[in-house]
């Protein structure tokens, strides 16, 4: 092939698009030494490719579907009191209760108030759920470890049963103690100047509300907790000891979270005149108006239960990879990933005897490949092994229809006229939208639904599939047509 | 290839498909026979039923392991390369964290995954729901690209047949359904239908001799499973040595469906597109 043939292929939109991907993929990646001196590339590892642990964490609790000819207030009510649990309205017809029991104990409790059960599915509301993720992602901040995820599953119908904590560089110990641990709460008041006074921790609140709006409809944002009798005491005695209820302006109430100030407010007039002759259970503490109070409110909330989840939860999975093993996989990985395109190669090789098509063949697959990883370490996508058992697949099937493309072109061992060419390219690449589409469709399902880690393996080789077809592929077309008609 | 040589000619379309056929008949009553045993066509494996699954580098031999965890409901010990692999029924929580204890302590180098049998339930569910929605999914595909009844029921049957042939060797060698397991049967709905694609293409749409064209296709179709075959083969020999499980387990599953497609689209698909064809369709 000589300059000027070399220049009107790089320059064809194709193979041009091709070029460029995989020098962006190449930066995408981003391969380097680090300060060790060792090889590192941008590629993020899932926890069985590196040292971490994941602990999947079910809800115990359940959305109920229900009717009732009762008032929706005092029938929520009602059932809270029967089942000894919260029950909260997550909308017309649906019911969060926060404990677990199955539909058939819940029948007659509801028969009993006056409803009826329409559906039963166990997990707790997305609302909940997200909740539950701020909380642990909250701990797992303060905790430093940073390269932590949480994740929710939610079903079709919008009820979440699991949520997955995947934690990088700690073992299965360290993750359970950051999972399972309670952060100190505490209550300041003002006494004189900067200084305060320690008035009540966290065991003394009873429980703690969503963030409402008081009055409802105002937009004024806040979260209401109650305290227990001695809490309740200990309030009252300091705020009457330090001059909240005659001076609430100078003497603020200061909420800590392990020795943070999470917030810190003046009593309201209203409730320090009440302060002065009684004792308050029920308190409330307001955050502001629109966007910015209701975001403060949710904040709070979670602070308030200083760690602890809205709702009781048990392991229903975890596991663990050792820093060793984790780098023995890598490096399996990396050998899988290099001899599957050496016998892919030879097998090649063997059928085509011709080293002007193997060698594209082989650059182009291994191209794709590369595009992948690209696109990849570019999403951050977290590589595993079902992925990488993924990406050796599409360096299987990338073949296969290079194969065809091949093929249908040489029919009849001949190099045929450029029209006879592009009629047969297109019927090549009819077959293999075709075949590219049934991959596509069979891997849809698992994309879609939460079934644990095989989601990313879907997506990847969807994408693989999608490169092949629309870069690569006729990138390949227009390579071979080059390379024949010398 | 010049080693195999596929001629077709002298075979009828029942003699094509009767091997196949037998083979799918045994396979169908095998897995019936499973079912009937664990509730379940392919025995599901810890990702479905709960447990916990351990992966140790240890010179240790088997009974050395069996004491080290006599306190624990130690189901199976397997030999990968230079370690084991160990499986727990299920447990309480408490005894869970003792045995991670436990292990974390004897070989800090352990990979433990632990699957409660609730949720465990729910992925099952899932991944069945899964392989339905692919299969019909393709099913789908295949009748829109055709738009002819019989050569589109030929692949998908025959995606069928590799599906349940492969099902049945997974029980017959002992590999049991996981998370990576199904994901290596849901990829053969998808590649499977590769070859019965350019075959169907081959036959219906180009002009010439049936045989020629049969002798065509295969041409192409055998090198399309063997680069497949060849890049599953390398994940094989890889994962076997550096004893990666869920990769040995999918590259497993991967390569007894090719063999198993190779079967159903040269002589299922091949022989029902044949009769097809000689009774005058397609034309």
């Amino acid at each position: 092939m000589n300059e000027k043939e070399l220049k009107a292929l790089v320059t064809d939109w194709r193979v041009a698009t091709l070029i460029i991907l995989v020098v962006l993929s190449v930066i995408a990646i981003y391969p380097h030494f680090d300060d060790n001196g060792n090889i590192a590339t941008n590629l993020q590892y899932g926890l069985d490719l590196q040292q971490g642990a994941w602990i999947q964490l079910e809800f115990k609790g359940e959305v109920v579907g229900y009717t009732t000819d009762q008032p929706v207030d005092t029938f929520v009510s009602n059932l809270s009191k029967q089942l000894d649990a919260e029950v909260i309205a997550v909308d017309e017809n649906h019911l969060e209760i926060r404990k677990l029991y199955n539909q058939s104990e819940l029948e007659p409790v509801f028969t009993a108030e006056g409803g009826t059960i329409t559906s039963y599915s166990p997990g707790v509301s997305k609302a909940t759920a997200d909740d539950v993720k701020l909380i642990l992602e909250n701990k797992i901040n303060a905790m430093g470890t940073k390269d932590a995820k949480v994740n929710t599953l939610t079903g079709f119908n919008n009820v979440a049963r699991y949520i997955r904590v995947e934690l990088a560089g700690v073992d299965m110990k360290q993750a359970q103690d950051i999972v399972g641990k309670q952060g100190k709460f505490e209550i300041r008041i003002q006494s004189t100047g900067n200084n305060t006074e320690h008035v009540l921790s966290g065991d003394s609140i009873t429980s703690v509300q969503m963030p409402a709006q008081e009055p409802p409809g105002s937009d004024k944002w806040g979260v209401g907790f109650s305290l227990n009798e001695a809490g309740a005491t200990a309030f009252q005695d300091a705020a009457i000891k330090y001059g909240a209820t005659t001076d609430p302006a100078n003497h603020y109430l200061l909420m800590l979270l392990d020795n943070n100030t999470v917030y810190s407010a003046p009593l309201s007039d209203n409730l320090a005149a009440q302060l002065k002759t009684q004792q308050i259970r029920q308190l409330f503490a307001s955050t502001g108006t629109g966007k910015t109070g209701s975001t403060q409110a949710t904040d709070l909330e979670i602070h308030l239960r200083a760690g602890a989840l809205p709702v009781d939860v048990n392991i229903a999975g975890s596991g663990g990879t050792s820093a060793p093993l984790g780098e023995r996989y890598k490096a399996m990985a990396l050998l899988a990933g290099i001899l599957a395109l050496i016998t892919v190669g030879f097998v090649i090789y063997y059928r085509y005897r011709e080293p002007s098509i193997v060698l594209p063949m082989i650059l182009i697959n291994a191209s794709e490949v590369l595009i992948l990883l690209g696109f990849i370490a570019l999403i951050k996508f977290q590589m595993d092994l079902p992925t990488i058992a993924g990406l050796v697949a599409v360096m299987g099937t990338g073949l296969d229809q290079l194969v065809i493309i091949t093929d249908e072109i040489l029919h009849e061992g001949k190099v045929p006229s450029p029209n006879l060419y592009l009629k047969r390219l297109a019927r090549a690449l009819s077959i293999i939208v075709a075949a590219a589409a049934t991959v596509v469709i069979a891997m849809i399902p698992l994309a879609l639904m939460d079934l644990s880690t095989l989601k990313g393996f879907a997506i990847i080789t969807i994408l693989g599939v999608l490169v092949g077809v629309i870069v690569t592929r006729p990138a390949y077309g227009k390579v071979i047509m080059q390379m024949l008609s010398k | 290839m010049g080693w195999i040589n596929y001629n077709i000619e002298k075979y009828s379309p029942q003699q094509l498909v009767v091997i196949p056929l037998v083979f799918l008949i045994i396979s169908l009553i095998l897995l019936a026979l499973n079912t009937a045993a664990t509730g379940m066509p392919v025995t599901p494996g810890i990702d479905f039923s709960g447990g916990t699954a351990v992966t140790i580098i240890t010179t240790d031999t088997s009974a050395q392991l069996q004491t080290t965890f006599a306190g624990y409901p130690l189901n199976d010990i397997g030999d990968v390369n230079n370690g084991k692999f160990l499986k727990f029924g299920t447990m309480t929580d408490t005894q869970y964290q003792s045995l991670s204890q436990l292990i974390s302590q004897k070989y800090p180098d352990a990979k433990i995954d632990q699957i409660g049998e609730s949720f465990g339930k729910s992925l099952q569910y899932q991944a069945v729901i899964a392989m339905i929605i692919s299969f019909i999914g393709m099913a789908i595909v295949v009748f829109l690209s055709f738009r002819t009844f019989v050569p589109s029921v030929a692949v998908v049957l025959s995606a069928f047949a590799d599906m349940v042939m492969t099902a049945a060797v997974m029980n017959i060698v002992g590999i049991s359904l996981s998370l990576g397991t199904t994901a290596a049967l849901l990829m053969l709905i998808g590649y499977s239908v590769d070859s019965d694609i350019l075959l169907t293409n081959r036959v219906l749409k180009r002009q010439g001799k049936l045989n020629d064209k049969l002798m065509g296709a295969f041409h192409t179709g055998i090198i399309m499973t063997s680069t497949t075959l060849a890049a599953a083969t390398a994940l094989f020999v890889v994962s076997w040595f550096g004893s990666v499980q869920i990769l040995m387990d999918i590259s497993a599953v991967l390569l007894i469906g090719l063999v198993a497609d190779i079967f159903n689209t040269w002589l299922t698909n091949v022989g029902i597109l044949k009769w097809y064809v000689l009774k005058g369709g397609g034309k």
